[in-house]
């Protein structure tokens, strides 16, 4: 091994696969645009969903209730302090709900008037669909400034009758967040980045992978660039650093992605679930063994991916084999996306991509178990010696270097 | 010098070359005629370090095959096969620099010898542009830029003709005779009688990984009694083995 033969092989490499638009749009350019993208248009729509629902509500009132005495009574007093419902005037009120036309209706018992008077509950029935996001959203908004307006009848009533209106109120309720500001980092963040994080590492490497030496065997110029000087272990390792490279191309894009994302509009981070990001607090400590549990994680799956490469008898029969692999990557991914950090155990940090995932997730939420990190690592370094000795072992078996 | 001394390669049980011994001497063309199948390949393999002999070795000039592998490999060029096999997104140059840096040639020197290699091949109007845009016959001049770009003292041709057009077996013919002029040593595997004929100092004919019989051309001719080296070969291997 010689490490400017590393090198020259490394350098050109990474000019050659630079070069290819394919790759280079797949890897660089679709994570920094779309990421942002599908973060705002989702982000958006949630918040616009949020505001529809409870912004320009229309009410009406049944037929039987439809008087001057009883629309008075709402505008002023139930809904007085809630500009955002409006009532109107429909025909057919149940009609005009399914019609979404108005999201509500309000249908008065006969006598309310004597029994309001006569200090006896009457009944205000809310007519809704439970099927309308909308109507039920008015619902509750309903139910609620009923419930404003009689306290505030009952506070009168009382009042009335000499009696201080607090003997309602046994009991007062507070409540006091002790959350740390530093910490409160936002669930969905820490559910999709590091996945998304883990993934990229592990299919970062796979078009230079194919490329590298599949590809180089298909377009014949394997062999000449054998019969140089350089011995395989330099040229194999000039491939395995491109490869890892090129896991780390897509990260760094999908990283540059959200960050743009950001910069447009702060909530997209979240997809619009409201909580903005407070500044994280993250240890450096942590954050660097993170990284270098993902950089360790980039060249496994480099060294599998160069194996499976220079295994293979064709470019199309590299490509089908990476993609088994990435799929067999993603299934751990997926099955602890929902896993919250604090839940996450030990022996989770020895499995490959599992132990990325779960070490940003670790360092995202702020709660730093240097033990679990250090075990990461370790693990990691161990996986890391495994296959590149399996693609130094598969590069030098000349029954997979000149199959055809 | 080329010695190669009871070179065996086995896969497996199968034995694709046997104990093949033969000499070529500085500024030869030694010709490896066979059919397929024969060896040629898995021969001149051996010899480029890229498999490792059963049994055997074979010294390239200086050096032997096994124990310095790595300064044989800087000794020779190849050109195995018909394809070019370039580097598609990279220029003709850049495929000739990559070569000759592989080679630890140094700036200057790879910046002279590029330089002289693209006038003497005629490919200044195209140096710089990359390879998929080039047509064939470019291609196969960048190829035998790139494969002596370091100068080396031996040259190994893979049957360099199979899948050729007419005019570009012509050029092969060229270059390799363009070798030789340079005073290189030369092994050229080929199945073909008339090229073999065309180019060779001396032959070996190589049938089922064993190497029949080694001679020049006149050598043959006179020990079978034949004008036509096409019948020799076909009583070689044909008539030994087939019947
Ligand atoms: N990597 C390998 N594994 C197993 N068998 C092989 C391998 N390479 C070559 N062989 C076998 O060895 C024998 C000699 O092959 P080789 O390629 O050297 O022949 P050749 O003379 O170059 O023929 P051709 O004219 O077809 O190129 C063949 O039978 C071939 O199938
Ligand atoms: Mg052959």
């Amino acid at each position: 091994m010689n490490i400017k033969h590393v090198w020259i092989v490394f350098k050109k490499e990474v000019k050659d696969i630079a070069r290819d638009k394919k790759t280079l749009i797949t890897s660089l350019l679709v994570p920094m645009i779309i990421i942002p993208l599908m973060n705002i248009l989702v982000g958006g729509g949630v918040q616009k969903m949020q505001r529809d629902i409870t912004e320009n509500i229309s009410i009406a009132l049944s037929e039987n209730s439809r008087t001057d005495e009883i629309k008075e009574l709402i505008q002023n007093d139930i809904l007085g302090n809630w500009p955002n419902i409006k009532l109107i005037d429909v025909d057919d009120p149940i009609e005009a709900i399914r019609q979404e036309v108005i999201s509500a209706v309000l249908d008065f018992e006969k006598d309310y008037k004597e029994k309001m008077e006569s200090g006896k509950p009457f009944t205000i029935n809310i007519i809704y669909d439970r099927m309308k996001l909308k109507s039920e959203a008015s619902l509750q908004m309903l139910s609620q400034a009923i419930g404003e307006f009689n306290a505030r009848v009952v506070r009168e009533r009382l009042t009335a009758l000499n009696i201080n209106p607090e003997i309602l109120e046994p009991a007062r309720i507070e409540h006091t967040d002790v959350a740390d500001e530093n910490k409160s980092s936002n669930p969905i963040l820490i559910m999709t980045l590091p996945f998304m994080l883990g993934l990229l590492v592990v299919v970062g490497g796979i078009p230079a992978a194919t490329d590298l030496v599949a590809g180089e065997k298909e377009r014949n110029t394997f062999e000449p660039l054998l019969t140089t000087k350089p011995d395989r272990a330099s040229i194999l390792l000039g491939k395995y650093f491109t490869v890892t490279l090129f896991s780390f191309v897509s990260v760094v894009s999908i990283i540059i992605g959200f960050a743009i994302g950001y910069m447009i509009n702060p909530n997209s981070l979240t997809m619009g679930t409201g909580t903005e990001i407070t500044g994280f607090n993250i240890p450096t400590p942590a954050l660097v063994l993170a990284i270098l549990i993902a950089i360790a994680l980039g060249m496994t799956f480099a060294g599998i991916q160069i194996a499976l490469s220079t295994y293979a008898r064709s470019f199309k029969e590299a490509q089908t084999y990476l993609s088994f692999l990435m799929i067999a990557a993603m299934i751990p991914g997926y099955a602890t996306m929902f896993t919250q950090p604090a839940d996450i155990q030990l022996v989770m940090y020895f499995i490959p991509v599992i132990n990325t995932i779960s070490a940003f997730k670790m360092v995202l939420s702020g709660t730093i178990n240097y033990t679990n990190l250090l075990a990461a690592l370790l693990s990691s370094v161990v996986y890391v010696a495994l296959t590149l000795t399996l693609a130094t072992s598969m590069f030098n078996k000349e029954k997979a270097l000149f199959r055809s | 010098m080329i010695k190669v001394k009871g070179l065996t390669k086995k896969f497996g049980d199968f034995t694709a070359v046997n104990h093949i011994s033969f000499e070529v001497n500085d500024g030869e063309i030694f010709g490896l005629l066979g059919e397929n199948g024969a060896g040629k390949t898995t021969t001149l393999r051996m010899l480029a370090t890229m498999l490792k002999p059963t049994e055997g070795t074979a010294e390239m000039g200086d050096f032997d095959i096994l124990k310095e592998p790595a300064k044989v490999r800087a000794s020779i060029g190849i050109l195995f096969g018909g394809e070019s096999g370039l580097y598609d997104r990279l220029t003709a140059v850049e495929n000739i620099t990559y070569f000759a840096e592989l080679n630890d040639m140094d700036k200057e020197s790879i910046k002279e010898r590029v330089n002289y290699l693209v006038k003497a091949f005629g490919m200044e109007e195209y140096a710089n542009r990359r390879a998929s845009k080039l047509s064939k016959g470019m291609k196969q001049k960048v190829a035998f830029a790139r494969a002596i770009v370091h100068n080396p003292d031996i040259m190994l041709f893979d049957e360099p003709t199979s899948g050729l057009d007419v005019s570009a077996i012509r050029g092969v013919h060229e270059f390799i005779r363009e070798c030789k002029r340079q005073g290189k040593t030369i092994v050229l595997s080929s199945h073909s009688m008339s090229e073999v004929e065309k180019l060779c100092d001396r032959i070996g004919i190589i049938h089922k990984g064993n190497l029949v019989d080694t001679g020049t051309i006149e050598e043959f001719k006179e020990k079978y009694n034949n004008p036509n080296l096409e019948e020799i070969f076909v009583r070689l291997v044909g008539g030994k083995h087939e019947h």
